[in-house]
This record gives structure tokens, sequence and C-alpha cells, in this order.
């Protein structure tokens, strides 16, 4: 089918992608070459406590705040993180026209759902 | 201790988590959540995410292949990861609302349900479906593939789809609460309920894990519960274990690594309740 090939095409390359920009994004943070927003000492102190509390104690951005924090070295890593999980969203509106119609309604209302778990 | 040491002990015990879940033909989240919960420092929301990252990574990077080989199946895959991906955005939610010591004692006894499963469940090759329902019909869920093994392509059908979609809801709320990765679940609904080829349901267990795990995802994302530096040890750790994995496979007896899996699964799942119960 049609629709595999397609999927398998832009996942294969999206994940490649995506893999590649988390390694080198964490390269970047561990060699210091930007100061990160928490610094890991500071870190090390907070990742025991909920993500509640850990947002509230260190002034971690929630929802898409971490696109204001790309210039530091962990929210970088965001990048990376982010683009893993948009993959399947983009390969579902890739194969929607070669779908039958009840597939593409499917994918349509996959893809509103992987949507509103990203923006909500 | 040096926060430095924990980031390098979290890539080696990932990587030989990535080596052992390979030869033990199990996901490397399930291990993940269980071991790093109770043997690190970093809070259980962190590590829930990393472990639904390292989930998705691995799908996300299997994927390809299977779906080029006919063994996963898209048609097959849609209308469950739908179900999935909507019910790990409510499982997501509630574990990051319920009190830490909740989710711990649940985890503990989920992963020790988990053991049980992988147990006992058993595997049917090409399970015998002799009508498809309407439902799976009407949604195509059929179709052929060339198994190499065999030498010869097989057809296959499935059959109680709607306990299929109800079964894919519920695996997808442990799988949002518990960022365990769900293939333990996944492959053996479709196997041994909706009656999939093995080598099939194996295929699209990953597929659909990489849509159902990246909506909770977002939901631990949008919450600052993802930290790379538990995140990307972890996920490096794992993906070259399962590369030494794969090439130790052919040369390793999988019935002892399956004993040793479940022994740490159960030790693992025996912490978190203990831990949770405050004991």
């Amino acid at each position: 089918m049609r629709e595999h090939e397609i999927y398998a095409r832009w996942l294969a390359v999206g994940t490649r992608i995506a893999f590649g920009v988390l390694v080198a994004t964490f390269l970047v943070y561990m060699a210091g070459l930007l100061e990160p927003l928490v610094h890991p000492r500071e870190l090390a102190r907070l990742w025991v406590l909920p993500a509640d509390k850990f947002v509230a104690a260190s002034g971690a951005p929630t929802g898409w705040g971490w696109l204001a924090f790309l210039g530091k070295g962990d929210y970088l890593n965001f990048a990376g993180v982010a683009a893993l999980a948009t993959i399947s969203i983009v390969c579902y509106a890739r194969i929607v026209p070669a779908l039958p119609r009840l597939h593409a309604a499917l994918a349509a209302i996959q893809i509103a759902v992987l949507l509103a778990a990203a923006l909500a | 201790m040096e926060w430095w040491i924990w980031p390098i002990a979290l890539f080696a015990a990932t990587f030989a988590m990535g080596i052992v879940a390979v030869l033990a033909g199990v996901g490397g989240g399930v291990l993940f959540v269980p071991i790093v919960s109770a043997f690190f420092p970093f809070h259980l929301d962190f590590v829930r995410a990393a472990g639904l990252l390292i989930a998705l990574t691995s799908a996300l990077s299997a994927a390809p292949t299977l779906l080029s080989s006919g063994l996963a199946n898209l048609r097959l895959a849609m209308p469950l990861a739908l179900v999935g991906s909507i019910t790990s955005i409510v499982g997501a939610l509630v574990g990051l609302a319920l009190p830490t010591q909740a989710v711990q004692v649940s985890l503990g006894v989920a992963v020790l349900a988990i053991a049980l499963v992988m147990w006992r469940s058993g595997r049917s090759e090409h399970p015998h479906v002799s009508r498809p329902d309407a439902l799976g019909s009407a949604l195509g869920m059929h179709g052929v593939y060339h198994d190499p093994a065999l030498g010869r392509e097989v057809r296959w059908q499935v059959h109680r789809t709607p306990a299929g979609l109800v079964i894919f809801g519920a695996i997808g709320v442990l799988a949002g609460l518990f960022g365990l990765g769900a293939g333990w679940a996944n492959v053996p609904a479709l196997n041994l309920l909706m009656g999939a080829p093995l080598k099939l349901s194996v295929g699209t267990s990953g597929l659909i894990l990489s849509v159902v795990d990246t909506s909770a995802a977002w939901v631990y994302l949008n919450r600052g519960a993802v930290l790379p530096v538990v995140v990307v040890p972890s996920l490096i750790g794992v993906m070259l274990g399962a590369r030494v994995g794969a090439r130790l496979l052919p040369r390793t007896p999988a019935h002892i690594v399956k004993r040793i899996v479940l022994t740490v699964l159960v030790l693992a799942g025996a912490r978190a309740l203990l831990k949770g119960l405050g004991i």
C-alpha cells in the first residue's frame, strides 16, 4: 500500500533528524557552550521534587514557554524532544491524501488529538 | 555526590537495560521506569516522562523497517492508536495530578502484574480467525504480508475489534500514567485477543506505541516534567545497548534472559510498592 511507503519514508527521515538534534543539543549543554537556565548543581537539588514543585522552585517554563529559552543550554534540548513528539503528526498529515475516505477521517481525528495534546 | 555522576550512571544502567531488553524481547521502557525510579534520585515524574520518550524513540526507530516489510500495518494500527492516544492523555494528566505515593504504589502493582503477564501469557504464531467481525472489516483490518521464515505470503484478518478498542483504551491509560511503554500489553491484545499473526502483532504494536506515547509525551513536556539530563543519556544508552543486544541475540539463551528480566521486574516492582507504602 502506498501509504505505508510514504509513512515509512517520512518517519525514517524525521526520526533521524530529531535524534540527531537531540544528541547535538545535549553535547552543547554538557560542554557548557551555552549558559543553562538551571545550573546542574541546582538541578541536582531540585530533581527530587515533583514536576509542579520543580517548575515553581526553578522558574522553569511550562507549555511552549521553552521556546523563549532556546538560547539556554538545557532548554535547547527541548527542540529535539519536541521534534520527536512531532514526527507522527507530520507522518499522519502526509498520508491523508493517499488514504480512502474513512481512513483519511481517522487520520484527521488522530492529528487533531495529537495537536490538542501538544497545544493544551 | 557530584551531579555529573548521575547522567553517567544512567547511561551505564540504560546501556545494560538496552542489551537485556532486546535479548528478552521486551521494550526498554518497561525496565527503565521501575529500575530508575527505584535506584536513582530523580522524582518519579521525570522518570516516567523519560520512560515515555525512550519507548517513543525506540518505536519510531523501528517502525520504518517494519512498515516497509509489511510486518506493521497502518490500517490495523490507526483505530487502536487513536483510542490509545486519547486515553494516554488522560493517564498522563491523572499521573501528574495524583500524589507521588499513590502513583508509586500503583506503579509497583502494575510492574508486578506485567511480570505476571509476561510469565503466563502464551503466544500464537498464526491464530485461527474463522470470520472477521463487521467493524474490523469496515476498518480494513486485513491484509497480506511476506514471511521470509516461511517463504510464503501470509493472509490475515482480525476479530473481536470492539473488545480490542476497549483494551487499547485501557492500555493507553497505563502508558500515559506510568510511562512504561506498552508492548507487553499490545502484543497479547493484538495476537491473542484480536487474532493477528504474532509477527504482525509485534510490528504493529511498535507503530501503535509511537502514536500513543506521542500524545502522553506532549502532556509531560507541557507540564515541565522533561529533564534533558535524564532523558538524553537514557535514550542514547538504551539505543546503543539495543544494538549490542541485537548482535548478542543469536548466541544467547532467551529463556535464561527472560527469567532474569522477570526477577528484576519483580524486585523493582516490589521496591516501588514498598517505597510507595513508606516501608
